[in-house]
């Protein structure tokens, strides 16, 4: 283990690196979550409808992304999909990590709407609602609530399934620790340092949910 | 029921329209391709030190990158280092990920199945390293005993030819870290990578230099007319000295020039 004196000095003098790496890494995460709710939504609402085609093909997509490694998933949308089409390195790596939480996240909206008691589906349909009226007024808006603790986390698992993109070239928190730390003879050092902004940025998002959570519950009073 | 048909059909179109989407390289007037039309971009790992490596403000730099810029500039583009895994660097190429890859690739008749090779831009070859109070002389003491190499070099089928034993890294400086650590009886690699690890402190001593080997810049096949515009970049560069330079400046002496 580094003295603890060396890990500080280390720490301070690679500030610069790690918060440059710190923002990507957070970008990668934000960008592919919301993209992720995005597919979650679109895939969860397939899931739940009277068209029996449809929840078959999101039960494929859900089965195709549960059944495969992230890792290998992030590799063929990196080398497979350049064939066809080319996508900026970030952009790979976004759309390879949202395909992954969006089959997770389409599993939590599934859940939390159908968790919601049938009578209120009703109860908008005798107002005189149609049925995707209803879902988008009445359904989805309390769903969403239901949704928002599983949510948070599927958001901190995004974050560390993230460092995963270090082996696409993606110079974000864990490729700058492993190549420093390699490069100096010292990867403990460097683990550890990158150990605290990965806690740093999960302790920021817990925060963040928890003062939506707050927030979206008031109106329940 | 008439929503949902058209969703269903809306969203097949836009399978559809990405599967057929094309890529598309910029095409240039010689008839070359490029991933962007005024930038030359190339591939090395970042884990050959002193080809490629990676600075603490993780910039790229090395023998490698140094010759990558100088072939960019002699053909009047901007020259863009890419770094990735050495594993994956003829794949990138391939898929159009890079230009080309200027990192230490040793041509060989199967890569050259996959990909294209250019002129040499340096000789070198593997080197047996072991501890200082090794045995180990020559490739035939080998026999039995736990060579480690790096995962996707050539060396690994080296190492293949004398010993059955593999022990496998991400890259050369693990492998070599870990024979200077204890583990393994040797350790095959580049000679210059050896020498380097050397001066760098690691306790390790080169033995048999086992072959010769000629490493070249790998472009992808269906790219001839790239094939050809580097190659003549490269003769410039070896004919006003600049290979050269770069090369006395990272070893000490040339190693660009065909060995007698």
């Amino acid at each position: 283990m580094p003295s603890f004196s060396h890990f500080l000095s280390t720490f301070g003098e690679t500030k610069g690196v790690f918060i440059d790496a710190m923002i990507l890494t957070l970008k990668l995460t934000v960008v592919s979550v919301l993209l992720g709710i995005i597919i979650g939504l679109f895939f969860a609402l397939l899931k739940i409808s009277n068209f029996k085609v449809l929840g078959w093909i999101s039960d494929a997509y859900v089965f195709l992304v549960r059944g495969t490694p992230l890792i290998v998933q992030i590799f063929i949308l990196y080398f497979g999909l350049s064939g066809i089409f080319l996508i900026p390195d970030f952009w790979a790596a976004a759309l390879a990590l949202a395909f992954h939480n969006g089959a997770y996240i389409s599993e939590i909206f599934r859940g939390s709407i159908q968790s919601i008691d049938q009578g209120q589906m009703e109860a908008g349909r005798s107002l005189g609602m149609t049925q995707s009226l209803a879902m988008r007024r009445i359904i989805l808006p309390q769903a969403f609530r239901r949704a928002l603790p599983p949510l948070g986390n599927q958001f901190i698992i995004g974050l560390k399934d993230s460092s995963l993109a270090a082996f696409i070239s993606m110079n974000e928190l864990f490729n700058v620790a492993t190549t420093l730390g390699s490069n100096n003879f010292d990867e403990m050092t460097y683990l550890l340092i990158v150990a605290i902004y990965y806690l740093i940025l999960v302790a920021l998002l817990t925060l963040a949910v928890n003062v939506l959570e707050k927030k979206l519950a008031k109106s329940d009073r | 029921m008439m929503k949902k048909n058209i969703l269903l059909f809306i969203s097949i179109l836009f399978l559809i329209s990405i599967l057929s989407a094309c890529a598309e390289k910029d095409k240039l007037a010689d008839g070359s391709e490029l991933v962007n039309k005024d930038e030359f971009v190339f591939a090395a790992s970042g884990e050959f030190a002193p080809f490629s490596y990676m600075t603490n403000d993780m910039k790229m730099k090395g023998f490698d990158v140094e010759v990558g810029n100088a072939v960019a500039k002699e053909m009047g583009l901007k020259p863009v280092p890419k770094r990735l895994k050495f594993k994956g660097i003829v794949e990138g190429v391939k898929t159009g990920r890079a230009d080309a890859a200027v990192a230490s690739h040793t041509i060989n008749p199967l890569r050259s199945k996959h990909v294209a090779f250019t002129t040499p831009y340096y000789y070198s070859g593997p080197q047996i390293f072991t501890r200082p109070d090794s045995k180990i002389k020559t490739a035939d003491d080998l026999k039995g005993k736990e060579v480690a190499v790096a995962k996707g070099s050539t060396y690994a089928d080296v190492a293949g030819k004398h010993t059955s034993n593999l022990k496998m890294y991400d890259s050369d400086i693990t492998a070599l870290k870990a024979l200077d650590g204890g583990r393994h009886d040797a350790v095959i690699t580049d000679f210059v990578t050896g020498k380097t690890a050397r001066k760098e402190g690691f306790k390790i001593e080169g033995r048999q230099l086992i072959e010769r080997s000629e490493q070249a810049i790998v472009i992808p096949k269906d790219n001839p007319k790239l094939v050809k515009r580097v190659n003549d970049a490269l003769e410039n560069l070896r004919k006003d000295g600049t290979l050269k330079k770069i090369s006395m400046k990272y070893f000490g002496e040339d190693i660009t020039t065909k060995p007698e």
